[in-house]
């Protein structure tokens, strides 16, 4: 591509500035003794001009090109046959677009190959337009920065000054992810919620977007069934394992466990922790789900299924032990030593103390952790695709199949994409609610845990 | 009270009881941390035991197949490399610049400076399939960027290893104690030379250990991936960032998805490798701790 050369000029050309306006700022350095800045800080703000300036124009015109380009080809004669609905006319300039890039791609249609040559034309000539404005930017941009090269510029406060742009841009990168993340749940919802109303989606309890259409759209979009089994799973099977033996753990190995049997079990417990989901979805489907179908089997059920929310649930919770664990770490660490030494010196034994002084004191801490082990617990999506299954159902037994939010988001992208139905929409919508349950655990937890900090301290 | 209350054989009987209560719990701790390594011994043995046979040099070099013994996990570790290179080159300067920042130059007590820090820490625990969902929207359907590439795959990644960074290098930052910064300050230097040529030097080795974790984390997720549609059938390594790919995690979904048994053992062996990726890394960033961790 020409512009990956462009760039690489332009960065070229910065270079050769640095070290130019160093070189001439040493000049104004010798015998004279003092100057404002020091002579790389006068190459670098000649490079930040060169640079930024021809950046800036690449930026722009990479976003207007293709406007200019388009328009360019439906100038030409072959574009009059072009059909008139938006839809088609856009796939057919994609095509060409793809075989003006790549010769041997094959076009749909014959019209495609048509539009490929003014296409490739128009997109010489504005790359080469293009190209000359970002070259003409970094020229212009170094001669500015040139002029103020004297001994008294004060370059070292200007560079500074671009520094702190960058440090804040680089900051501001986080409020923009999270702006990000809402305003895409919040629109492709709201494209969604203008086909289903909402009520019946949270309130509906039966689920199946494979047939839904037409007006009984209402009908087939109910998210109930999807909620109770991201919550049975998430936030009671998972946390039947995970609190107890997080919990225990924690105990054992903050009261108990001498310092050296800290020291190394307490790493490998974090393994757990680092062990990629994926790997813990095929353990869950390869071992853990055919012996508790088999066990379901003994127990007389019918054609127990080999997926279940037991499988999925179990190994979920395995995953989130060493989280409950440093946890609970955290709030037994924080309640203050004088009241379990009150405690013992009262004449009560460890596991007592434990029980009845340390574990209420710590309680807060530990109820927030638990929260976050459930909001990422309900978060979790790869054990559940491998292992829950896709009936929708509204069930209390562990051993049947069910379903989760986040098996269903996978469901519902991974298939076919025809974007805008609204089968792939309500995965976005999906997605809201997923993002607005977890956050509002997180906040909560936080606070807790703040505010119980703060208490003993 | 003449007589002694605590040596009459009541008193010992109940003391007995409260000792073995004593003795039942601390060994319910322990069986607890003992059953939650066995399981995970359990998964280890499992894969080793599947997947140790199936690991030769064919398995390594080669890419995806339709036939178990060709197929291999090259393909899938380069598209993993190219997707993780993304993913470094954006969150590693982004994350540092922003915990620079924040710990040391944002002006304290103003309302948006904690929103960004409410938002990072929120970015931190978001469940990692809304970044893939972001990611869909944003860089596929807006954007227009290709499809099933490791650009899309590291942008995607990059976005949630970049929380994790900024909360590290804040840590590491506050870390390095006040004084290196007076002495580098009363001897004349700015406040940014003060920064960039004696706090983060010293703070680097604990921003290094945050970001290898980072990585780690991102180097074994597949939800997002799944959603940007990173689980097209990749016959030939990818050649660069832009053509479609697929990583190690999500080869061993798809193998894992095989109905041919002879997949168990693809899929038991891909894991092999990604944990041994996984191990060298962390135990990178433990070697760097404690080589480079210098108590204040």
């Amino acid at each position: 591509m020409i512009f990956t050369a462009v760039l690489l000029a332009v960065f070229g050309l910065g270079l050769v500035g640095w070290f130019a306006a160093r070189a001439r700022a040493r000049l104004l350095y010798t015998g004279r003794g003092s100057m404002h800045s020091m002579p790389g800080y006068h190459g670098w703000h000649m490079a930040l001009w060169i640079v930024a300036p021809a950046l800036l124009a690449w930026g722009v015109w990479s976003a207007i090109m293709p406007g200019l380009v388009e328009s360019a080809v439906l100038a030409d004669p072959a574009a009059a046959q072009l059909p008139p609905d938006a839809m088609n006319r856009a796939a057919i300039l994609a095509d060409a677009n793809a075989i003006a890039s790549n010769p041997d791609a094959v076009a749909f249609n014959p019209l495609s190959n048509a539009l490929a040559e003014p296409m490739r034309a128009a997109q010489q000539r504005f790359g080469l337009i293009g190209s000359l404005l970002v070259v003409i930017a970094a020229l212009a941009g170094g001669g500015y920065g040139f002029t103020k090269l004297r001994a008294g510029f004060p370059a070292r406060t200007q560079v500074e000054r671009a520094v702190l742009g960058l440090l804040l841009t680089a900051s501001l990168m986080a409020i923009l992810t999270t702006f990000g993340i809402v305003a895409s749940l919040v629109f492709e919802a709201g494209l969604f919620f203008r086909d289903v109303s909402p009520i019946a989606f949270l309130t509906g309890t039966h689920w199946a977007p494979g047939n839904a259409a037409g007006a009984d759209l209402d009908e087939n979009f109910g998210a109930v069934p999807l909620f109770w089994g991201t919550i049975y799973i998430g936030a009671v099977i998972a946390m039947l394992v995970a609190i107890p033996l997080g919990l225990m753990s924690a105990i054992y190995l903050t009261q108990y466990a001498s310092g050296r049997i800290r020291k190394i079990l307490k790493p490998i417990l974090e393994i757990l922790a680092g062990i990629p989901t994926v790997v813990y979805g095929y353990f869950a489907a390869l071992t853990v789900a055919p012996i508790i179908r088999d066990f379901a089997g003994s127990m007389g059920m019918a054609n127990p299924s080999t997926e279940s929310a037991l499988a999925a649930g179990l190994v979920m919770g395995v995953m989130i032990i060493p989280f409950v664990s440093s946890m609970a770490d955290d709030a037994l660490a924080a309640v203050p030593r004088a009241m379990s030494d009150g405690s013992l010196a009262l004449g009560a034994t460890k596991s007592e103390t434990i029980k009845k002084v340390l574990l209420p004191a710590a309680l807060p801490g530990i109820v927030a952790g638990v929260m976050l082990a459930i909001s990422r617990a309900i978060g979790e999506t790869m054990i559940v695709v491998m292992a829950a299954g896709a009936a929708a159902r509204l069930s209390v037994n562990p051993f049947d199949s069910m379903t989760t939010v986040t098996y269903q988001i996978v469901q519902l992208l991974t298939g076919d994409q025809e974007f805008n139905s609204p089968k792939t929409l309500s995965a976005f919508a999906l997605g809201l609610v997923l993002f607005i349950v977890t956050l509002i655990l997180n906040i909560i937890a936080l606070r807790v845990v703040k505010r119980f900090r703060e208490a003993y301290d | 009270m003449t007589d002694a209350g605590w040596q009459s054989p009541e008193f010992a009987r109940r003391l007995a009881k409260r000792h073995a209560a004593e003795r039942r719990f601390k060994w319910l701790g322990f069986s607890a941390i003992a059953l939650s390594l066995a399981f995970l011994a359990l998964l280890l043995f499992i894969m080793l035991r599947n997947g140790l046979g199936g690991i030769d040099w064919q398995f390594l070099s080669g890419s995806d197949s339709t036939s178990a013994n060709v197929a291999g996990v090259w393909g899938a570790t380069k598209g993993s490399l190219l997707t993780m290179l993304v993913t470094l080159l954006l969150s590693f300067p982004m994350g540092v610049l922003a915990a620079v920042y924040l710990e040391e130059f944002a002006p304290k007590n103003r309302r948006w400076v904690e929103w960004v820090e409410v938002s990072i820490n929120n970015l931190a625990a978001v469940p990692s399939i809304i970044f893939g969902l972001l990611g869909l929207a944003v860089f596929i359907n807006t954007l227009g960027f290709p499809r099933s590439s490791p650009l899309v795959g590291g942008l995607t990644l990059a976005l949630m290893t970049m929380p994790v960074i900024v909360i590290s290098g804040r840590n590491a930052i506050k870390a390095v104690p006040p004084s290196i910064r007076d002495a580098a300050l009363a001897i004349g230097a700015s406040k940014v030379q003060t920064v960039f040529h004696h706090v983060l030097p010293l703070a680097l080795p604990g921003i290094l250990t945050g970001t290898i974790i980072g990585m780690a984390r991102a180097l074994g997720e597949t939800a997002p991936l799944l959603m940007i549609g990173m689980r097209a059938f990749v016959a030939t390594p990818p050649g660069g960032i832009t053509d479609p790919s697929s990583v190690l995690p999500m080869q061993i979904f798809l193998w894992s998805d095989e109905i041919d048994k002879a997949f168990v053992q693809n899929t038991s062996a891909a894991i092999i490798v990604l944990l041994v990726f996984l191990l060298a890394m962390n135990g990178l960033a433990i070697y760097l701790r404690n080589k480079f961790e210098v108590r204040w």
